[in-house]
């Protein structure tokens, strides 16, 4: 019979333990991911009971069903990964930093055990072989012997008990055989004497007077014989009555001690002490030996759902031996099989082997001295896995994919494909989740920025785009006081201080009339600067001529935009250009001060001076003619 | 060359008990006299316009009023740089020829009422008579510290 694991998991693990359904975290994101990285997803609820409280009671008392191609187990109509189970995990987790018992006294309880087995194997195979006394005796003691070893767990000797109990109970029914036996002969013995005294009293002449008369002074006469007889059947009476009690407590005990043994088997089974429940099922026909085998289940008993729920077979003890004996195959199987995938590097298959024969037999000799080194290999790879699921469960998708890169150096079979393209399609989201924030800010939208925000930090908590994001928030929040620090430098004509700290204004560009003064700003900056090269190169390679022009240029764009007057290296300029044309820059301020004065004549030989020093001096022609126009203007004495 | 400062009307007298040969002397003197300004008047020039001494028109240029001073006549010997004429105005400069900066020009105003015997052409030498004058103008403006031409004299 290949087995749906029998996953007594059932009930050791947690009496109590509902809703172990899967978490379900949303519809498109999965809740797990097994060994090989591939997602599970938690069954979808069927529409027609989403009202109802999911309770499945995944360790209830329904047999559960693996599924070996996908590993999740079928209970109640759910499917449960069994990687993923907070409480198989943590079982799973226990014994991986569980060191195995290599002690002698392990040892020799190990040995015991198998000697045990192989004892009620050989019993119950051999048909010559004496059924009863010597075969208990000898179970008996070993169980007795096993239970001293801690790791037993107490297993031994309560079957022991229960042998010894049944055996007990076994003895007292014999007693009362034998006491019925003891019984029919003393009525027997009793009904031959009420016959005698009958047939004496028959014999005898009615009247009752005999001739001897010794007759009828031992018997009383014809009525004395008749009281003997009636004492007789009395005693008889009273002796088959009790015969009848006596039956009836063994019919009780049989009964009783059966159900006793049988409940210790059935807990053993759930308890997963497989090779107790062999033990018990094997020396049941030399307890109780009228052949009758089957379980007295309550139908509404759970156990009784067990057999009839999960494997539609009848329960019987030979049942109980069949399905823990198969549990031990298997488990011992998985064993062999983790132990050949760790030699082959496979750790997400050894894990996952391995994790499945915990679940069925922790207490499995096989699986309580599986080695330390291979728990160790296994342990890491599964704290990766673990973190790969917390980090999937946190949206961490960064150390997702860190911690996979690791499982993959770890497991050479490991695909991460699947687990990539996951991560990689979230943080892709979340990204362009920022990407329309920017847009959102720039555009002055504070709520939809606002709305993408948060999106991206739902979709990948940890992006470290987001910190830029906060940034943006900051500055946005920042603004008000920025934007008021930049109308205050745009009043003042400090254009230039915008332009070096462009990047810190440019969050005013969300007012779109603020945006065309920043970019008024920064392209004015620009153009002076420009021509501010243009001059500077034009000055350095004329050193005569070339920085009169320079001035004189300075002159006439400041004349055009009094702005450039205000712009620091544009004054800084001037001054160097003024010192280097000193005599042409004088000339002309004189000719502005004797105009000033009136003084025409004057102010025209200064323009005159100034238009000898650079003759293209449009300044200086304009000047002159401007002071000719004046003098011939007027009249003279 | 030297420039001598001369006030019209001011005449040298003789003693009256000059000796013969002083008489003498006065008369080749005059003769002398005579005799040069008949060559002047034939040339079209003015023999007795001596260019003002020790005029410097950075001076002008710094403070053109002070030479305005009622009276005040300077003449200068220039060689004209340029003309402008404006209505019938001319302003010309001229270039001193005393002056080692090549980069001074004096402006110099020839009223359309002048009446020269000359024709001012640029690049010429001549010898301007000048009164440096405050105008005005119709909007009642002052125009102080103009060199207005009253005769020009080759040269």
């Amino acid at each position: 019979m290949k087995v749906f694991f029998l996953l007594p998991l059932v009930l050791a693990l947690l009496p109590g333990y509902s809703s172990a359904q899967m978490p379900s975290e949303s519809s498109s994101t999965p809740t797990g991911f097994d060994a090989s990285g591939s997602s599970v997803k938690p069954q979808q609820q069927d529409p027609a009971h989403q009202g109802e409280t999911p309770n499945p009671q995944l360790f209830g008392m329904e047999l559960p069903l693996l599924d070996p191609s996908t590993d999740t187990v079928k209970y109640n109509g759910g499917m449960f990964d069994v990687g993923n189970n907070a409480a198989v995990r943590a079982r799973f987790e226990k014994y991986l930093q569980q060191v195995p018992d290599d002690s002698t006294e392990a040892k020799r309880y190990q040995a015991l055990i198998k000697s045990i087995l192989k004892e009620t194997q050989k019993a119950g195979r051999d048909k010559n072989y004496a059924v009863g006394g010597s075969v208990l005796i000898r179970v008996g003691m070993a169980l007795y012997k096993a239970d001293k070893y801690p790791g037993d767990g107490g297993q031994s000797g309560t079957l022991a008990s229960a042998i010894v109990s049944a055996l007990d109970s076994q003895r007292q029914m014999l007693q009362r055989i034998r006491e019925n036996q003891e019984m029919e002969k003393e009525m027997r013995k009793l009904l031959t004497e009420a016959d005698h005294w009958q047939n004496e009293n028959n014999r005898r002449p009615s009247g009752g007077n005999s001739k001897d008369g010794k007759g009828g002074e031992r018997s009383g006469g014809p009525g004395t014989n008749l009281l003997r007889i009636a004492r007789d059947v009395k005693q008889s009476a009273k002796l088959e009555g009790s015969q009848a009690a006596n039956e009836a407590a063994n019919q009780a005990a049989i009964l009783s001690s059966k159900i006793n043994y049988q409940s210790v088997l059935v807990s053993m089974l759930m308890a997963r002490r497989f090779d107790h429940v062999v033990i018990g099922a094997r020396t049941y026909r030399h307890v109780f030996r009228e052949g009758d085998t089957k379980l007295d289940l309550s139908e509404d008993s759970k156990a009784y759902q067990l057999f009839s729920g999960g494997i539609g077979l009848p329960p019987t003890v030979n049942t109980l031996d069949t399905l823990a004996s198969n549990a031990r195959r298997d488990v011992d199987q998985a064993i062999q099989s983790v132990h050949g995938m760790l030699a082959r590097n496979k750790l997400g298959e050894a894990t996952q082997g391995l994790i499945q024969a915990v679940a069925i037999g922790e207490f499995m000799q096989s699986v309580a001295t599986f080695p330390v080194e291979a728990r160790q290999r296994i342990a890491r790879y599964w704290t990766l896995r673990k973190r790969a699921l917390t980090a999937l469960n946190a949206r961490d998708y960064a150390t997702v994919e860190e911690v996979a890169a690791k499982m993959k150096e770890m497991d050479v079979d490991f695909d991460d494909s699947m687990l990539l393209s996951y991560t990689t399609g979230k943080k892709r989201q979340s990204d362009l989740a920022i990407r329309n924030a920017r847009k959102a800010l720039q555009a002055g939208k504070e709520e939809e920025f606002n709305k993408y925000i948060q999106e991206a930090g739902v979709i990948w908590p940890r992006n470290p785009n987001l910190d830029k994001g906060a940034e943006m928030i900051a500055k946005y929040d920042e603004g008000d006081s920025i934007k008021e620090e930049f109308q205050n430098l745009y009043k003042g004509g400090e254009f230039r201080k915008i332009a070096r700290e462009r990047e810190r204004f440019k969050i005013v560009a969300i007012d779109p009339e603020l945006a065309k003064q920043y970019e008024e700003s920064i392209t004015f900056v620009m153009k002076m600067d420009g021509m501010l090269q243009q001059i500077k190169s034009v000055a350095d390679q004329d050193t005569t001529m070339g920085p009169c022009m320079a001035y004189e240029k300075m002159i006439e764009w400041q004349k055009e935009d009094p702005r450039y007057a205000d712009d620091k290296e544009m004054m800084l300029a001037q001054k160097d250009f003024e010192s280097r044309a000193h005599d042409f820059v004088q000339a002309l301020r004189d000719a502005d001060i004797c105009e000033q004065r009136a003084e025409y004549g004057s102010a025209l030989s200064c323009y005159y001076r100034a238009q000898c020093i650079y003759p293209q001096s449009d300044l200086a022609k304009q000047g002159a003619k401007r002071m000719m126009n004046v003098i011939v203007s007027a009249t003279y004495e | 060359m030297a420039a001598r400062r001369v006030r019209k009307g001011s005449k040298r007298r003789g003693k009256a008990n000059l000796t013969p040969v002083f008489i003498g002397i006065g008369v080749i003197l005059v003769l002398a006299l005579i005799m040069s300004s008949g060559i002047l008047k034939r040339g079209g020039s003015a023999r007795d316009a001596e260019p003002t001494p020790n005029f410097r028109i950075a001076d002008y240029r710094r403070d053109g009023s002070r030479f305005a001073s009622s009276g005040n006549s300077y003449v200068f010997e220039g060689r004209i740089e340029s003309i402008e004429t404006i209505g019938t105005n001319r302003i010309i400069s001229i270039s001193l020829p005393d002056h080692q900066n090549t980069q001074e020009r004096l402006p110099l105003l020839v009223p359309g009422n002048a009446h020269l015997r000359v024709n001012l052409t640029r690049g010429d030498r001549f010898l301007f008579e000048t009164t440096c004058t405050t105008g005005k103008t119709d909007e009642g403006k002052q125009v102080k510290g103009v060199l207005v031409v009253k005769n020009v004299q080759t040269r």
